[in-house]
Formats: C-alpha cells, structure tokens, sequence
C-alpha cells in the first residue's frame, strides 16, 4: 500500500526537506544561518519535536505586534514544540537581529535566511508567517498565526480563529491539522528579493 | 467690605482636538508621466513619496520603517502598491470635496495607478537627475527651541500586548502671570506607540481629582474638565503622526493663566515590547493678546445612540441653525469602534446644500482635526447637519464585542459616540450688549437639551451664561435641572449658591454652599463663596473658617486673603487681620479693597 504517499504536496516537500538535509552539496550552501554565522537546518535541530517556523522582520510592525503571543506559546509547547524564529531580510545582520530579540525580549531561537531557502521550503510570502513541520520534516501547515488582522489596517479586538495553534495541537498529538494553509496578513517578503 | 466673588464653572465634555498645517503642494506632473510607459522611481514616484509618505517614514517619527529613498522604497515595493490601492496608505480619512484641508494626504486614482505600474514594470530606479530634493525633517523643535518646555511628571509604562490604551497626563505650567500661547509642540514620547493624542486647557486644575496620587497621570479614553471662565474652548491642539506645526492664526492667541494645567490625552497602542511613554510639550509665547476669539460648537446625539446586536446600518442625526454667522476654521469628527459613515453637511440660507466633510471608510486610528485651508462663510441661518452611520455587526473587525452586543453612548472604548466639533470665528465683533460666542453658546445649549432633557453639561452650561448676563432666577432655574440630574454635585451646589448669592437670598446661598463644601472641602471656590455668604451675613466666625480654608487650598490668591484679613477685622482680630490684609498686598499690591481695609484697619488701631 502507498496510499499515505499520495500527496503531491508531501512529495515535494519531502524531496525539499531532504535537499536542507543535506547541505554539504557542490552548489553554494542554500541554507539557513544562525546567528553566530554556522549554517543551520532548523529541521534537524529541532531534535525529534515538532518544528514551528515564525517568519519574521525587525521592521514589520504587524509582525512586533505577535512577539509577546509567540514568547508566551514558545514556553508553553517547550517540551513538545521548538520554535524558531527566521528572519529573510539579507541585510539584517546578527547584531541588528540580536538587539530586535532583546527590545522584544524573544528568547526564541532566531535564524536568518538570506537565500530564502526555509521561505521556499515553508512556502510562506508574508511577515509574520508561520510553518509547521513535523519531526521527519514534512511541511503540516503555513500561513497566518489567527486572524487577528484582516488586512494591514484593520484588525480584531483579538484574533477569533487561532489557525497555527490548532496545527500545532494536532501535530503534537499526531493527529491531521485542521487547515493545511491560511492566507497571512503583513509585509511581503518578496520586497526582500 | 465688598463681596467680590462671582465664580462659576462651566462645564464641557472635552475632546478637543487640533490642526495640522502642512507645506506641500500636489505633484502635478503624474498625469504627464503616466501616460508614459516606463515609470520609474526618480521622476514618477519620488515626489508622491516625499510628499505623502515622508512626513511620518523618516527616523524618529511615527512609521516603523524610513520612506527616503530608493532602497526603502523598493523593499517595501509591494507592500506600498498594495496599501495605496487599498487606500490604506496614506492614512486620511475624507473623501475628496469642495472644500481643501490643510496637509491633504488622499492620492489620485493616477497617482496610485503609479505605484501597481512601477512594481510591475521591475521597480526601475530612472536617472539621478530627475530625482527632486528629498524633504529635510528638523529633528529638534519645529519652530525652533520653545520658550517653555514641560515633561510630564512621570511616565506610564504600556504594556506589551493587549488592547489599545487610553492615558491622560497632567501639566502643571506654574506660570508666574498670564500669558498668550501662538503655538504648542507635542511631543508624545515613543511615536510609534502613539496614534494621537490632544492637549486640553483645564482652567480650574480639575483632572488633578482623577489622579491616584499627584503627578501619576490617570486612565480614560474620554476627558471631562470643568472650565472656569466664559471663554469657552476655541482651539484644538492635536497631534498624530507626521504632525507639522503651525502657530495660531494671528490676533487667535490662546490665554494661559498661572493656576491652568494642561492635560494631554493620548490614545496608545501596544507594540509588542513594553515601552514607557513620558510626553514633553514645548510652548511658545506671543506678547500679543488676542483679538479674535473662536469658539469650539458641539453637534451631538449621543441619547440616540442605542444600537441593536447585529444592526450594520444605525443612523444618529443631529442638525443646528446658526443664530450668528460664522467663519469654519475647522471640523473634527469623533465615534468610537462602530462608526462607519460620517457625513458633515450646511445647508446655506438659500436653499444650497454642500458637504463640509464626508468620511466613507471611518477609522479611530487615524482620526484627525481637519482644518480648512481656506475658512468657509456659514451665514446666520446656515443649519449644520451632522449623519453619523454605525456598524454593529461581526462584518465590523473593530467591534469591540464578539459577537456584537447591544451598544449604547458612554465613555469607555466599547462605548459609542456621536460628536461633531466646529472650530468656528463669529464674524460680527462682539460689543457690551452683543456678545456672539454667547449667543452661539447658549442657542446650542439650549438645543442640546431640546435634544436631551437629561443634558447634564447643557443645563449648566446654559444657566452659568443665563447668570453671568444677570438673569438669575432662569439661570437658578437651569441649574436645579441640573441638580436633580446629579444631586449633590459640588460644583452645581456652589453655582446654585453663588446665584442666590447674587440675589442677596443668604440663607438659600449658604445651605447650597455649604452642601458644596460638605461634599468637597478641598474646593477652593465653595469655600470661598461660603466664607464671603457668611461675612455678608455678618456671621464672622463661619466666615472666618471657611475663607481660612480657602487661603490654604490656594496660597497665592490674593482675593482670599483680603477677604479673610476683612473678617478677622470684623470679628476684632485686628492683629491677625493686619497679617493677612498685608499678605495680600504682598500678593497684588494694586488691591483696592485690602488696601482700603488695611488703612481702616490701621487707624482704627491707632491710640
């Protein structure tokens, strides 16, 4: 039987994963940095738990608006869940991405992606976005946090759907998300390119 | 001895706002550059982004990223096309009209097609000799280092997340004598946490009641001050992002007197990180008193403010007929989260209607003062209509209730609002019998309470006015509504009496005076009254205790004292008399009744 391969979206996304699983290819590293320069696979060190990838911008006021939201979410999945925060503005550097965590206090680990590749790997477009992979490095759900915001200038009170918590429950208990995507709402990345 | 006490208060719900002027003139070539293929940066896009999207993208200011450049324009490239064709940015909220305001934001369907042409043809630089100048920012004080600059007493500290914040911080001036403001700079703190805030004149130190403890500041997306003095407001003094400063028109000076504060009231919103916000004003003074005198009118119908769960289409009117031509200097619009549609309109004397302001796509984040680049004539007769339409459904994001609930007028943010102010200049002079503020003032208060018997603020209003042009048992008549309004109140009790006062009714002035001071002692103008009720009354002993009262809650008024060293004399405390009918001299030396008394005084002592 090869019925739970049939997904077009699965394969793809497994071919994708592998590829930032092996980065030691010929080709210039198409990868992830941490902060301290070293190339990382956010994947990979997520250790075996549930990987969410918040794409993120030091001057998205919409995305600055999510930090305490996400810090809060971040300790409380900690044993089933490693954040990551990934910034894809090439010309944030590690001092200015290490100063955006200490005014938001963000303790979430932070990455850049200068080559976009974790942002063609989520498929996500917007800031602050977000991706959930489950431990193998299949791609779960990507798109907006809730619904908090419905275009750039106008927003809820408070979100009444709460789409990447709900992807995030059910990849934690194994169990399919509900909604495999979301449009997000905020600043484009491809304004980055 | 002289009772030279008429003190009265009038009271108006504040929510006064303020211009912005700008420099700034339309690009005009966009329509010759449109009709070429190739848009590019330099020549098409530079002069709409300097003009309508720099004023708040520049460091410093209120916009989270800089709009100076090239670069920055193009990292945010799609972000721009897409919020300019959403009409998102810039943010300005009136319909395009026949009538101009000053630092008119709102971008042409071509100026906007621009932006979508430019994204879509690669984001082309152009040539370095069709850039225009990018615009210079003064990083300091716009006009300049100001002659006083204040900082609030104490920062508040706004949370990092949660809903909007409403703070109000208290100035204490301490001028030494009167002075004339030409202009104020705001300067709110962190920009980018401030959607707006407005600065209000409270004659008679009134906030300082709703602070826990002196100089905290205190909550309240809404201001009530009492205003003592029939100068009612005339001018708004606003701020949001991108504000650039413009004195007051000449001869439209603002009074200051030592005892006023200024209370800034400031709508914030969390950012993501904690941040403390301190604001600092800097005011400039002119030596020139003013001659002319504009007057903030009201249009409200909060009474009918009553919407049903759901109901995406509640209309609240009000409409008014000028008794005096005016000259509209100009408007600001207030509702809260479920304002939708608010229309302005004057029908003239002869039959013409026109919209004065006509806002589609209501927003309380970018509310505003709208100032006339040129003021409108509205001629005696003129009938001002306000049409306010709300939104209480769930297809509203901003209703503050999920799901919706039944919303009625108040103060808090869920409530809901239906306001017009008009920042207007009568244009006949005013002469001893003629008074045209007043007939203004008390043509609209009376409408107010056509509108609502149950108007608080308009009943007082009006007999404050009723009083100060002598028609007393009206003016008592008017403020007893207004006590059954709000029994026990100390400032109507204290207006009630310093009526019958007037009438010489003693023992009517010193019950209401002496409820007043019962329910607030630290009330400088009961205590007051009621010191000089009882020395009229030729009971010294009372007179006495309460003109003590009232030197010590304000020190430096040299009316207390003379009046205090006048009793004292009465009831044969000569050497104390003699200290205190000094002090007020000290205090006004050019005080004839502490001088006259301090001359009876003395020779009476003579052996």
């Amino acid at each position: 039987m090869r019925l739970k391969f049939l997904s077009a979206s699965h394969a793809f996304l497994l071919i994708a994963s592998l590829s930032s699983l092996l980065p030691l290819f010929a080709k210039p590293p198409q990868t992830a940095l941490g902060l301290d320069g070293k190339t990382l696979d956010p994947i990979k060190a997520s250790q075996g738990k549930i990987a969410v990838l918040i794409f993120v911008r030091t001057d998205c006021p919409i995305s600055n608006r999510y930090a305490p939201l996400l810090q809060q979410w971040n300790e409380m999945y900690s044993s089933k869940a490693k954040f990551w925060l990934v910034y894809p503005d090439k010309k944030a550097t590690p001092t200015e991405i290490g100063e955006h965590l200490k005014q938001y206090r963000y303790t979430i680990s932070a990455l850049r992606d200068p080559d976009h590749s974790l942002v063609k790997l989520a498929g996500v477009t917007i800031t602050p976005e977000a991706a959930v992979f489950d431990s193998q490095g299949l791609l779960l759900y990507h798109g907006r946090i809730d619904n908090w915001y419905e275009d750039p200038s106008r927003s809820r009170p408070a979100a009444t759907t709460h789409e990447l918590q709900s992807a995030i429950a059910a990849a934690i208990s194994g169990k399919p998300v509900p909604l495999a995507t979301a449009p997000a709402v905020g600043c484009y990345i491809s304004d980055l390119e | 001895m002289t009772a030279s006490a008429k003190r009265f208060v009038l009271l108006c719900l504040a929510l006064f706002l303020f211009a912005i002027a700008s420099t700034g003139s339309h690009a005009d070539d966009t329509s010759k550059s449109s009709a070429e293929s190739h848009v590019t940066f330099d020549r098409d896009l530079a002069p709409i982004v300097f003009r309508t999207c720099a004023p708040c993208h520049h460091p410093g200011e209120a916009a989270p990223f800089s709009l100076l450049a090239y670069g920055d324009v193009k990292s945010h490239a799609r972000q721009i096309a897409d919020l300019t064709q959403k009409h998102v940015m810039p943010p300005w909220l009136p319909e395009p009209g026949e009538w101009k305001f000053n630092d008119d934001l709102h971008l042409s369907p071509d100026e906007i097609a621009l932006f979508q042409k430019w994204v879509e043809a690669g984001m082309p630089e152009g040539a370095a000799s069709d850039l225009p100048r990018p615009p210079k920012f003064n990083a300091g004080w716009q006009l300049g280092q100001p002659d006083l600059i204040i900082h609030a007493d104490s920062s508040f500290e706004v949370p990092p997340s949660g809903s909007d914040v409403y703070w109000n911080f208290i100035f204490r001036v301490r001028l030494e004598k009167t002075r004339y403001i030409k202009a104020i700079e705001i300067r709110p703190g962190e920009r980018r946490l401030v959607h707006h805030a407005n600065l209000i004149v409270d004659r008679s130190q009134s906030a300082r009641r709703q602070e826990e403890s002196p100089g905290t500041g205190f909550p309240g997306m809404e201001l009530q001050i009492e205003s003592e003095s029939f100068d009612p407001d005339g001018h708004f003094f606003f701020w949001k992002p991108g504000t650039i400063l413009e004195p007051e028109p000449p001869g439209m000076a603002l009074r200051l007197d030592p005892e006023n504060d200024l209370v800034l009231n400031t709508h914030l919103q969390p950012s993501g990180k904690a941040e403390k916000i301190q604001p600092t004003i800097g005011i400039y003074f002119t030596n020139e008193p003013p001659t002319k005198f504009p007057l903030l009118l009201q249009l409200e119908n909060d009474r009918k403010l009553d919407i049903p769960a759901g109901d995406d289409n509640f209309v609240v009117t009000d409409v008014f007929t000028l008794p005096e031509p005016v000259s509209l200097l100009a408007i600001y619009p207030h509702a809260h989260y479920l304002g939708r549609d608010l229309l302005a309109q004057a029908k003239f004397p002869n039959g013409e209607t026109k919209t004065l302001l006509h806002i589609s796509r209501w927003d309380l984040n970018w509310q505003a003062v709208f100032t006339y680049t040129n003021p409108i004539s509205l001629p005696a007769g003129t009938t001002i209509s306000m049409r306010y339409r709300y939104d209480n459904s769930d297809k509203n994001l901003a209703n503050p209730n999920v799901p919706p609930q039944r919303v009625v007028a108040g103060n808090r943010a869920s409530d809901e609002m239906a306001h017009l102010w008009l920042q207007v200049l009568p244009q006949s002079l005013a002469t001893e019998s003629h008074d045209p503020r007043r007939v203004l003032q008390e043509a609209l208060a009376r409408h107010h309470i056509e509108n609502n018997p149950g108007n608080f603020e308009a009943h007082y209003n009006l007999a404050a006015m009723l009083q100060a042009r002598g028609e007393l048992s009206q003016s008592i008549a008017h403020y007893q509504r207004a006590l059954a309004l709000r029994p026990g109140d100390p400032i109507v009790e204290n207006a009630l009496g310093s009526a019958h006062f007037a009438l010489q009714d003693l023992p009517q002035a010193i019950a209401h005076l002496s409820a007043s001071v019962k329910t607030r002692p630290d009330y400088f103008d009961s205590q007051y009254n009621l010191g000089l009720a009882f020395a009229t009354a030729g009971q010294f002993p009372p007179a006495i205790e309460h003109l003590r009262a009232a030197a010590k809650l304000r020190p430096q008024d040299a009316d207390a004292e003379a009046n205090l060293g006048g009793a004292l004399a009465a009831n044969g405390n000569t050497q104390e008399a003699i200290v205190h009918l000094r002090r007020a001299l000290e205090l006004n030396p050019q005080h004839a009744l502490a001088r006259e008394n301090l001359d009876a005084v003395l020779k009476d002592t003579k052996p």
